[in-house]
């Protein structure tokens, strides 16, 4: 099922909230840690709910409005969101003044922005959508799950959904992945990630949203065409063959690709698979990388996703992202995520 | 009651995280909530917790909630009233 992307919206550790632009420039980190670069929130929320949102709220919700925004609606027909961690900064500051008032009494503010659904439920009460809300945490394959909520619900004549996901680095989740040598020893640079001796990843986070909807109109950036997710494949071919069955299943074609946008990580341990198939199986196409820009998490494929939008309405691709330029004009855009074990595949096409 | 009523401007935009404000700018008998400083249920309710978290004080009755939470005095005049 084809569906427009008629807004977006993205919040995330480069200068993605201004839709005027697309990726002026692109901010180095000197860690391993890549934090998002804040919007100015005033101008989304009141003061009064400004000062209880927590960060992930604030830049989530709003990632959503400014897709809204840029759609033109006011009242989306559902909201569907992916998140494979929810809001652990909150919920983490709730549970520990749980333990410190030794379980008596607790602020009422972290309680309530501790649920995974906190985001889409305040999205909703800000736009008076009433409809159809659902969050999906399924670590990597959180994001992929709304899109097919997006899908179903499409037949279900749901229209002008809007579908996101986000995510954060909390401090106990970074120093969790710290204690488990999962990131890049510092001092490091993001600008630097993908050569062959490289080890570890860069802790990421983000939100972005899409307004997606039956008919296309002056703002379409691009076709959401389909997705597909696999589960721990057991080798190099049967990921090559559930790429080749998807492109099949979608009427198309590694001929008719142009783009592929992989989720290349950086980290050389996990990363070989993806070099692999660059190198024998994505042999025409222009391949391009974007983990270096928003770090690694599990729903960083919302961000390839605003990655797609912004290369298919533009017809131009960034220098910053390109692994190996085909010199193709970027029609039709594979993307190729995974984080462990969790893979997905989304095909893009220009209007 | 000087000194409470000092100390529970400065614990008030803690608690309620009003970042904007500085404590002078909270006057004794200013109104907290509506057209004074703004505050909305979710405040009243983290007033409570404040009240219990840090005097140890539990509202007795609930209804006597906008009359305990009007200003910051009355909130000081509850808890000279009430602490143990």
């Amino acid at each position: 099922m084809t569906l427009y992307i008629n807004g977006i919206g993205c919040i995330s550790p480069q200068h993605t909230f201004d839709n005027s632009v697309f990726l002026p420039e692109v901010k180095e980190y000197a860690t391993n840690r890549l934090a998002c670069v804040d919007a100015d929130y005033a101008k989304f929320f009141d003061a009064g709910s400004l000062r209880r949102m927590g960060r992930l709220m604030k830049y989530g919700t709003a990632a959503g409005m400014i897709a809204l925004r840029d759609a033109g609606i006011d009242v989306p027909g559902a909201i569907t969101t992916g998140t494979a961690l929810g809001l652990p900064e909150v919920s983490q500051k709730f549970l520990r003044s749980l333990i410190e008032v030794e379980e008596t009494i607790v602020s009422p503010t972290t309680f309530i922005q501790s649920t995974h659904n906190t985001v889409s439920s305040n999205i909703a009460l800000l736009c008076k959508c009433f409809s159809h809300n659902n969050t999906f945490s399924h670590k990597g394959f959180s994001f992929e799950s709304a899109l097919t909520d997006a899908q179903l619900l499409t037949l279900e004549n749901t229209d002008n959904i809007l579908v996101g996901a986000y995510d954060e680095v909390s401090d106990y989740k970074y120093a969790a992945m710290k204690k488990t040598n999962e990131l890049r020893q510092e001092p490091c640079s993001n600008l630097d990630i993908y050569g062959a001796q490289n080890k570890g990843i860069l802790a990421g986070e983000g939100a972005a949203f899409f307004v997606l909807s039956k008919e296309k109109n002056e703002n379409s950036y691009g076709s959401f065409i389909g997705n597909k997710t696999f589960y721990k494949p057991e080798n190099k071919g049967e990921i090559r063959n559930h790429i080749l069955s998807f492109l099949q299943e979608n009427h198309s074609s590694m001929e008719e690709i142009d783009v592929i946008i992989t989720g290349i990580s950086g980290a050389k341990e996990v990363d070989e698979t993806r070099i692999e198939l660059n190198k024998n199986l994505f042999t025409t196409q222009t391949i391009l990388a974007y983990k270096h820009l928003c770090g690694e998490y599990m729903t960083s494929s919302a961000f390839a996703f605003w990655l797609a939008s912004k290369i298919l309405k533009s017809q131009q691709i960034p220098d910053a992202v390109i692994l190996e330029n085909r010199n193709r004009s970027p029609k039709n855009i594979l993307l190729y995520n995974s984080h462990k074990h969790n893979h997905s595949l989304m095909l893009f096409k220009a209007c | 009651m000087s000194e409470l009523i000092d100390t529970l401007k400065v614990q008030i935009i803690e608690q309620l995280n009003l970042q904007h404000l500085k404590p002078e700018d909270i006057g004794d008998d200013q109104p907290l909530f509506v057209e004074g400083l703004g505050l909305d249920s979710i405040d009243a309710l983290e007033l409570i917790v404040l009240l219990q978290q840090k005097y140890g004080i539990k509202l007795a009755n609930p209804q006597d909630g906008p009359l305990v939470f009007k200003t910051v005095k009355s909130i000081a005049d509850y808890i000279t009233e009430h602490k143990k």
